[in-house]
């Protein structure tokens, strides 16, 4: 939202419009998310089947955000394609690979939290994005959308470590995804491993994303103060 | 003069006073007395941006060997500083990045019952194993030489983190590379492959070696700038060395088949691809053929007869 108030000051290209209605359908399919998570599940107590109730409808979600890493790679919006990439890879993962082998972590209150965290998030994100667009963007949203990760950020982190560590026994006793020597071109991949080693890697890889998105927030929000 | 040196949120850091034949190494030295943090190599010096300077403009950088007349300072004036952060030596970085494959491939090949627990290893260790750790050895310990007898950096220091990042790539996929090659498990091809390959393989070497040389030769002492490379490769191809390298390691992959030290080629290749085209750009923007400068030839940016 950059206070522009005259529209005939924008130029709708096919981009744009294409991001409007990528933006609006996203907010809405995240909102039915959030329905599915939030008064179906967890309201009624039935906190064990949240990804009973809304995992398929986040699936549909989640795959369609990988237009995203398109939008970056031709230009379309500012982001890094490989940053887009290795966020909707790591979601992905945790969502279709870790979660779909791990049958028994599905009903646990950590994946609950997760998918109630990422619809919370996106809920907030999307429309922000489609209403910037417009120009007509409130600025109580851009509030929202830049301190509401302040808490939801560490506690999506958390619950998908937490799920990943806990799926990682069904993922070792399953063999999932691997391969093992002895074969002719010597490879052998072992996903737990992998699994393992994505743990690791996880804390300073969001550690510095999340100061990052503090400085972001510094800059979108202190300056506006100081320009009023 | 007097010479105040602040930094980009105004505050004064260190008040100098030199006169106008001081080369801008004495500057950072008398900047780094009054400012102990400051060593000299974090320093990096500007003048102020002229009124009328947009955010795109450039700041005039002060060069090391340059006095501060030819920049016009004089009493009272004022410079920028930016601290870029603890520093440490190019050739020190290198030492310790190429250091660690020459440990830590062999450690794989020499100690199996302590990397590989409750495997058996083979009764007979296929050959390729052997001439691959020698391969391994020889191209790192070049590295070594070339560090220190060879290469002319272009900058005397580099950020702290490159070393931590840089020893993490390289010793880092040694492991993996060699953990792999030497797996009691592993599946030799056939032998005449491994041979001929690494033959191949080690002609790229000693090809990127005189690469080095033409490279380190380009400048006589005291001359600064950029110029064409040229001679063997380089009358084709931009960046020759990386050419050899690139080569090497696939020939070297093909030598052991195994997928490790292809992913390893692999990614070697795309950063040394982006680095060919930086180069190939700033050498076609340096030598564009107007004012009596030369104009770069028509030349391979790294692989024909791909790009």
């Amino acid at each position: 939202c950059s206070g522009r108030t005259s529209t005939d000051r924008m130029a709708w290209s096919v981009g744009k419009v294409h991001l409007l209605v990528y933006n609006t359908v996203q907010a809405i399919g995240w909102g039915l998310c959030l329905h599915a998570c939030v008064p179906a599940g967890w309201l009624r107590g039935d906190h064990h089947g949240v990804f009973a109730q809304a995992g398929s409808l986040i699936k549909v979600f989640q795959l369609a955000s990988a237009l995203e890493v398109v939008h970056a790679a031709v230009g379309l919006v500012p982001s890094s394609p490989v940053m887009a990439l290795m966020q909707w890879a790591g979601r992905s993962n945790v969502l279709f690979l870790v979660l779909g082998a791990a049958q028994p972590v599905q009903s646990s209150p950590m994946a609950a939290v997760m998918l109630v965290v990422w619809s919370m998030s996106e809920v907030i994100r999307y429309p922000w994005y489609a209403l910037s667009l417009t120009g007509h963007c409130p600025a109580a949203l851009t509030w929202l959308r830049y301190t509401a990760f302040i808490p939801l950020y560490p506690l999506g982190v958390v619950a998908e470590m937490t799920v990943m560590y806990q799926s990682l026994q069904h993922l070792e006793a399953k063999k999932l995804y691997s391969v093992h020597l002895p074969n002719t071109f010597n490879f052998a991949f072992s996903y737990s491993i992998f699994i393992k080693v994505l743990l690791v890697v996880y804390l300073p890889m969001w550690f510095s994303l999340y100061s990052s998105l503090l400085r972001a927030r510094k800059k979108k929000l202190g300056g506006k103060e100081k320009a009023a | 003069m007097q010479l105040q040196i602040k930094t980009r949120s105004g505050k004064v850091v260190a008040t100098v006073h030199l006169d106008a034949v001081s080369t801008v190494r004495e500057l950072k030295k008398a900047v780094h007395e009054s400012n102990k943090r400051l060593h000299p190599s974090r320093q990096r010096l500007t003048l102020p941006l002229p009124a009328g300077s947009t955010a795109q403009t450039k700041p005039t950088v002060l060069e090391d060997g340059k006095t501060l007349g030819d920049y016009g300072l004089k009493d009272g004036s004022l410079l920028n500083v930016k601290d870029l952060g603890l520093q440490i030596g190019y050739s020190t970085v290198f030492f310790w990045e190429y250091f660690g494959p020459l440990v830590v491939y062999p450690l794989f090949y020499a100690l199996p019952h302590l990397l590989y627990p409750g495997v058996t290893p083979p009764a007979q260790r296929p050959l390729v194993q052997t001439l691959a750790l020698a391969y391994w050895s020889f191209h790192y310990s070049k590295r070594i030489f070339e560090t220190f007898l060879v290469h002319k950096f272009g900058h005397d220091t580099m950020p702290i983190m490159n070393l931590v990042r840089n020893c993490a790539y390289y010793w880092g996929f040694a492991a993996y590379v060699s953990y792999f090659n030497n797996h009691p498990l592993y599946t030799a091809p056939p032998v005449q492959q491994s041979v001929v390959a690494l033959g191949l393989a080690m002609l790229c070497q000693l090809s990127n070696l005189k690469c080095h040389l033409i490279l380190s030769n380009l400048r006589k002492p005291g001359e600064k700038g950029y110029k064409i490379p040229k001679g063997f490769l380089f009358n084709y191809i931009t960046c020759a060395n990386y050419t050899c390298e690139v080569l090497g390691w696939a020939l070297f992959t093909v030598a052991v088949q195994a997928v490790p030290a292809g992913i390893f080629a692999l990614v070697g290749t795309v950063q040394m691809a982006q680095w060919a085209i930086q180069k190939h750009k700033r050498l076609k923007k340096v030598f564009d053929g107007q004012e009596g400068r030369l104009k770069y030839p028509r030349r391979w940016i790294m692989m024909p007869p791909f790009f």
